[in-house]
């Protein structure tokens, strides 16, 4: 009977205890990153290549991911408009606010998350298994300093402006196909009468809190890794499923905050 | 030979149920080249990433000149990391530096000097292992013995008073392997203490003054070759065993 239940508890307590550490290695990345942003101790031309990496290397993805995006949403939008009152004039300018404060931020940090992310974890827990972050300690370089630091101030302006880019290619797909198949013009189309400067710090600061986080939760998963090949391809997968999970539960907390609080 | 630079006390690690080391007692002089040596799997290379402070003991202490590893905070430890040099069994040459910058990264990152002497500095320290050659090339671009080599330039760039090997012949030919070892022996300086951890006994007898033997974490020899008469059959056999072994396959 007592075996039983210590396996028992066992069963249970083995998940929550690694779901703690983890939430406490991730929470120890953060606070070694802000205390070196505070410290001012940051890599200049490191940042300046992460972001080249980070930023030109997604701007095709983020064409392709949040045009189509444009071009299924209008659609959807304005067949169901069409069918029920065929008034398109309210559709453009609802669907550009929609982009600043939800898809925009959501749908890049989601990207960031799968692209970046798993390139972090990937690169870091090589970098582990291979004795590098040993090496990087022996010569006294702090691998949190050294290695995610550069990859959140990157990774944070980056997102946001990927999120800018991301608004811009919606709205120009969407703007095409309900010009092409809708016949609404595309000045009615692009109209900024529903978007409103909070529409925009809202959108702007879930980028900023996605490309912050998204670094530290894949830095994190990376210098965990352990066990050779297999266990940065475990870390890896780790980062995808823990960043995207972040982005998802930060759009979250933001988007109430923002309405509740700042009745954004 | 003068005081103990590295003292190991009760020092016991574990990783999960496993206890890898147990009640390890060590001194490590200034001046000696140690030998760590033992079957493979039982404890070695655990106790050299303990000496270093890469791993926290979770029984006992490790003293670096009297100082507690485990007490220090990150600046006394990086104060006390400036005296290492660890060469790593996979060479752990940054992939993405060239052979220059790998050789210089830890002056640049302890020694605060001129850019114009840390490349003097690496330089000398790369003709010395014999790659002047090789200062621009990738560590992708490098042999395995090349790797090692700029991986030890790399470990004695900064004239440490302590120096770390972990089995510097791992995966390299005969040749190479006594090329390495020939290096060890001339890198090696009166006052720096010495820790090699390997497999190839018959080379370690060309620089090593005192041998420790690991057998499932516990030391079961501690002393110079001379000693050895003296020791358990077992750790004779290991001992004659593996330097026969060695001969055999020159």
């Amino acid at each position: 009977m007592n075996a039983a239940l210590e396996r028992g508890f066992r069963a249970v307590g083995a998940p929550l205890v690694a779901v703690g550490s983890h939430a406490f290695g991730i929470y120890s990345v953060f606070a070694q990153v802000v205390m070196a942003l505070l410290k001012g101790a940051v890599r200049w031309r490191e940042v300046v290549r992460q972001s080249y990496l980070i930023g030109n290397r997604s701007l095709f993805f983020i064409t392709v991911t949040l045009g189509f995006l444009g071009l299924i949403s209008v659609y959807q939008v304005a067949s169901q408009i069409q069918r029920i009152l065929p008034d398109f004039t309210m559709m453009g300018p609802a669907f550009i606010q929609l982009m600043w404060r939800e898809f925009a931020p959501t749908i890049t940090g989601l990207m960031i998350a799968t692209r970046v992310g798993s390139g972090i974890a990937a690169e870091i827990g090589s970098m582990v298994v291979t004795e590098q972050v040993d090496a990087l300690r022996m010569c006294n370089a702090d691998p949190v300093r050294y290695l995610i630091v550069p990859r959140t101030i990157a990774s944070t302006v980056m997102v946001m402006m990927l999120t800018i880019y991301a608004v811009f290619i919606a709205t120009i797909a969407g703007m095409v196909l309900a010009d092409v198949v809708f016949n609404v013009s595309p000045s009615t189309f692009v109209s900024l009468s529903m978007v409103s400067g909070q529409d925009v710090v809202l959108g702007l600061v879930k980028a900023l809190s996605f490309g912050f986080w998204i670094p530290i939760v894949a830095g994190q998963a990376g210098l965990s890794a352990s066990g050779g090949s297999a266990g940065v391809g475990w870390a890896t997968t780790r980062a995808v499923v823990a960043s995207s999970f972040a982005v998802i539960l930060l759009d979250f907390i933001i988007s109430g905050i923002g309405y509740t609080v700042f009745d954004l | 030979m003068s005081g103990a630079a590295i003292r190991c006390e009760g020092l016991g690690k574990r990783f999960d149920d496993t206890w890898v080391l147990r009640d390890v007692d060590l001194d490590v002089y200034r001046g000696e080249v140690l030998g760590l040596i033992g079957p493979g799997g039982h404890g070695k290379s655990v106790l050299l990433k303990c000496l270093a402070g890469l791993l926290s003991p979770d029984a006992g202490r490790v003293l670096v000149d009297g100082e507690d590893l485990a007490r220090l905070g990150p600046l006394g430890l990086a104060r006390v990391r400036e005296q290492y040099g660890y060469v790593f069994q996979n060479y752990a040459l940054f992939d993405f530096m060239s052979v220059r910058d790998n050789v210089a990264f830890p002056l640049r990152q302890q020694a605060h000097l001129p850019p114009a002497e840390i490349d003097a500095r690496v330089a000398a320290r790369l003709a010395d292992v014999g790659l002047a050659h090789a200062l621009d090339l990738l560590p992708r671009e490098l042999s395995g013995g090349m790797k090692k080599r700029v991986g030890l330039a790399r470990a004695t760039v900064g004239d440490p008073a302590i120096l770390l090997y972990d089995d510097p012949s791992a995966g390299l030919d005969p040749v190479t392997s006594s090329k390495i070892f020939q290096l060890i022996a001339r890198m090696h300086r009166p006052a720096a203490a010495t820790v090699v951890v390997s497999h190839d006994i018959d080379r370690m007898r060309s620089v090593c003054s005192r041998y420790v033997m690991l057998e499932h974490g516990h030391v079961v020899f501690d002393g110079p070759e001379a000693a050895l008469a003296d020791a358990p059959e077992s750790v004779r056999a290991f001992f004659f065993g593996a330097a026969h072994k060695h001969l055999e396959g020159r």
